[in-house]
């Protein structure tokens, strides 16, 4: 194999050590810290980048649980409002139907109290008509006055007699 | 024209020249390893001197092969292994560019050689061994007794080490210069069988000789340049953390 004829081992060793030894050279001195700078750098700035996206999506949780409790605390407040404003309705409702009811009851009795006095009065009426002219009849009959309490006397007479034989 | 499938691997004095009567002629290699270097230098420094955040081919493609290394060296080196990246990464360069510039036909595929293949494997394993006596001190002789050994095992073990431990700059180097050699002899004894096989039979070997070609572009020239570098990480991370217990040692 020609790869082991020891003639160029020399000179291949020589020029591989100096050939190795410009290019590292090369490389240090030229292109690598550029390029390793630039991987760094953009390493830096996708971390900070994550951070910054991680710091958002906190910022976002913490402002969505505000929100949440905010709305909790609005839907409490609204529930509350509308009980409230329920219970007022009931006890409103209730107010008017117990006054009405009350109102319905005097009216009642009233009209009630209205009829019986009139039924009284009528009653009394007809009772004084009756006694006159019961003693006008018997005025013509006995052609004769009677005192007041005579008069009073025999009307009351009168009038039991009728009432019995009359049932109302 | 009928030749041997290792005629590509010959070299030829092309300029003679010495040091001290040390014969440093130059030849097709010599040439070759210019002109990987220029390629790599050329590509690395436009490549770095374009320090956009949003990179364009070129500096992706650097700073991707950047990236590889500096991500396998904190993988088994950890942050202090960074002081040897530039090493690492103009070794994964010069042997990647190598691999690949040796498959454009008319080429010369200088990690085909073993004394190249051998000089990084020495190179790497010295630096280990020196790395590691300089952090460890003699300890560092403990590296040939794995962690939980019994006592009685000790006296086995350490030779079975001692040999596990030379086999490694072997292996390293052989590595390389096996794949390397061997895809090429592949390639040319395949495309030899098809000018000899003609045009009735000649079709088949030109085919699988295109699918080696594709196997060894996409594949090997990558795979054995990574190998080689990754095991030089290892071999470095061994020194640096003795048994992988005192991460601080230094």
């Amino acid at each position: 194999m020609p790869q082991f004829e020891s003639d160029f081992f020399s000179s291949l060793i020589f020029w591989e050590i100096v050939s190795f030894g410009i290019l590292l050279f090369l490389l240090y001195k030229y292109a690598f810290p550029g390029i390793l700078s630039v991987l760094e750098e953009r390493e830096k700035k996708i971390k900070d980048s994550l951070d910054q996206a991680e710091e958002h999506r906190f910022e976002a949780e913490r402002r969505l649980r505000e929100y949440e409790a905010k709305l909790n605390a609005a839907g409490k407040e609204a529930e509350a409002v509308l009980a409230a404003a329920k219970e007022r309705a009931h006890r409103l409702l209730d107010e008017n139907e117990q006054r009405l009811t009350a109102e319905a009851e005097r009216i009642r009795g009233d009209a009630t109290r209205e009829i019986e006095q009139e039924r009284r009065k009528a009653l009394q009426d007809i009772r004084i008509q009756t006694t006159e002219l019961a003693l006008m009849v018997a005025e013509k009959v006995v052609q004769r006055s009677l005192t007041e309490a005579d008069q009073k006397k025999f009307a009351d007479e009168a009038l039991d007699a009728l009432s019995k034989t009359q049932p109302r | 024209m009928e030749e041997s499938p290792l005629h590509q691997f010959e070299l030829h004095q092309w300029i003679p020249l010495s040091i001290g009567g040390v014969d440093i002629s130059i030849n097709k290699a010599v040439i070759f390893m210019w002109i990987v270097i220029a390629v790599a230098a050329v590509l690395m420094i436009m490549a770095g001197s374009s320090r956009k955040l949003v990179p364009g081919k070129l500096q992706s493609l650097a700073e991707m092969m950047v990236e590889f290394i500096r991500n396998m060296i904190l993988d088994t080196m950890g942050k202090d292994g960074m002081r040897f990246f530039p090493f690492v990464a103009t070794l994964f360069l010069f042997i990647l560019f190598s691999n690949y510039i040796g498959l454009i036909p008319g080429t010369y595929t200088v990690t085909s050689h073993i004394v190249v293949t051998a000089v990084f494997s020495c190179i790497v394993y010295g630096l280990s061994l020196v790395l590691g006596f300089w952090l460890h001190g003699a300890k560092f002789l403990g590296i040939l007794i794995p962690p939980g050994t019994p006592g009685w095992l000790v006296p086995l073990m350490i030779p079975i080490e001692i040999i596990s431990q030379l086999a490694r700059p072997v292996s390293l180097a052989v590595r390389l210069f096996a794949n390397m050699t061997a895809g090429h002899v592949m390639l040319a004894v395949l495309s030899g069988l098809t000018i000899s096989g003609g045009l009735l039979i000649g079709w088949l070997p030109i085919t699988i000789s295109i699918a080696v070609y594709g196997l060894e572009v996409v594949l090997i020239a990558g795979i054995q340049a990574y190998i080689f570098t990754i095991l030089t990480c290892v071999y470095l991370g061994d020194a640096f953390h003795l048994h992988g217990h005192d991460e601080h040692a230094h």
